[in-house]
């Protein structure tokens, strides 16, 4: 009998290890996750429409007065930048690592003329930006994001229909480019 | 031999059984730490965040979502009235009171699945603050009803229960730790169609 007592005590113990081991492992064992919906849709580096025309958005939560675009990136292979123009009532941008967590984020009043102009990189890669800026990043705001692989989304308000058009126009023209 | 062997076995069986289950209850329930309760409004300052607790990581990496980052916004969620009630979609409900500091705000209606309510005709799927009708002062009213009502109004369609989701964005309470101190805006049930 308290050999028997002796085993369940010793097994409600591990259930608790298990607990906390399966709690952690969850979100890198994932399958439904952001990473995995964008990377269905399109390849690195490819800025992708969260709220594709005529379809559901790929992310639920986003707010049906918004558009928005995502670009997945990999700093192991260098910086990335993304660059746009300005023009529209609000927009934000927001660096998430690759399980889906927000690790950074901005809107366009973070930015002097709300010219949408961000490079992202780790800690390392900004030293030796710092070290030699190229000429093209002289007015980029700088990310330092602790992460290798992640996602950029920018969000955009749509305030009605008629501003369609020029949400669109600002979304389309991001470019979302690698500097290795 | 055998009497260790089946001590062994059920030691383990527990442990690997009584782990995932816990795990999966856990994650099933609506068990939250960082959650701010204001009025009948609800918000998870640090959802998605690396700064949330393990729970709500591992629930957040199930639902496949992208949340607001603190320089973006912040969301508030009600599905209850001010009386305690489920919200329904068949009722009219009106929103009225003060909106917190914020470069602007909108707020929709979801379906308990997440998906945006129905609305007739093309009406908009919100309303935001940049078109809205103002009472004196700083107060907001609005309804939400299947119905025309003069004012302000966030025209729904369909039946059951629904969240009512605000959102405000560019707010320094996203990034402020008094986020609990904050006035939201109070939900009362006007007529319902049953």
């Amino acid at each position: 009998m308290t050999r028997l007592f002796h085993a369940v005590l010793v097994g409600v113990l591990g259930a608790g290890i298990v607990h906390i081991a399966v709690l952690l492992m969850v979100p890198a064992y994932s399958q439904r996750d952001a990473w995995s919906i964008l990377s269905e849709r399109s390849n690195f580096y490819l800025p992708t429409r969260l709220d594709p025309a005529g379809e559901q958005p790929l992310i639920a939560s986003l707010d049906p007065l918004f558009s928005a675009i995502a670009c997945r990136f990999d700093l192991s292979d260098g910086v990335v930048r993304i660059h746009g123009a300005a023009g529209v009532p609000f927009w934000s941008i927001s660096v998430y690592d690759r399980v889906g967590q927000n690790t950074f984020s901005f809107n366009d009043r973070s930015t002097d003329d709300s010219r949408l102009d961000f490079v992202v990189g780790t800690p390392v890669q900004m030293i030796d930006l710092r070290n030699a800026l190229p000429t093209d990043f002289a007015r980029s705001v700088f990310i330092e994001a602790d992460v290798t692989e992640g996602i950029v989304v920018v969000r955009s308000f749509r305030p009605d229909e008629s501003w369609s058009r020029i949400i669109d126009a600002f979304l389309n023209r991001i470019n979302c480019t690698l500097h290795d | 031999m055998i009497k260790t062997l089946f001590l062994t076995a059920l030691t383990v069986a527990i442990a690997v059984a009584g782990g995932a289950a816990s795990v999966w209850v856990a994650l099933d329930t609506d068990l939250a730490f960082d959650t701010v309760k204001i009025g009948g409004w609800t918000a998870h300052p640090r959802r998605g965040t690396s700064d949330a607790d393990p729970y709500a990581r591992a629930r957040f990496s199930r639902e496949a979502d992208l949340a607001l980052g603190i320089g973006e916004g912040l969301v508030f969620t009600a599905d209850h009235d001010a009386n305690g009630d489920p919200l329904r979609l068949s009722c009219a409900y009106r929103i009225e009171g003060e909106m917190p500091a914020a470069r602007f705000w909108t707020l929709h209606a979801r379906l308990p699945d997440g998906t945006v309510v129905d609305r007739p005709g093309a009406r908009p799927p919100a309303l935001h603050s940049y078109a809205l009708l103002r009472e004196a002062g700083s107060d907001v009213a609005t309804t939400i009803s299947r119905h025309p009502v003069p004012g302000n109004w966030l025209a729904v369609a369909g039946s059951g229960h629904f969240v009512i989701r605000l959102t405000l964005y560019d707010t320094a309470i996203a990034s402020s730790a008094r986020v609990a101190d904050i006035q939201l805006p109070r939900i009362r049930r006007e007529d319902c169609d049953d």
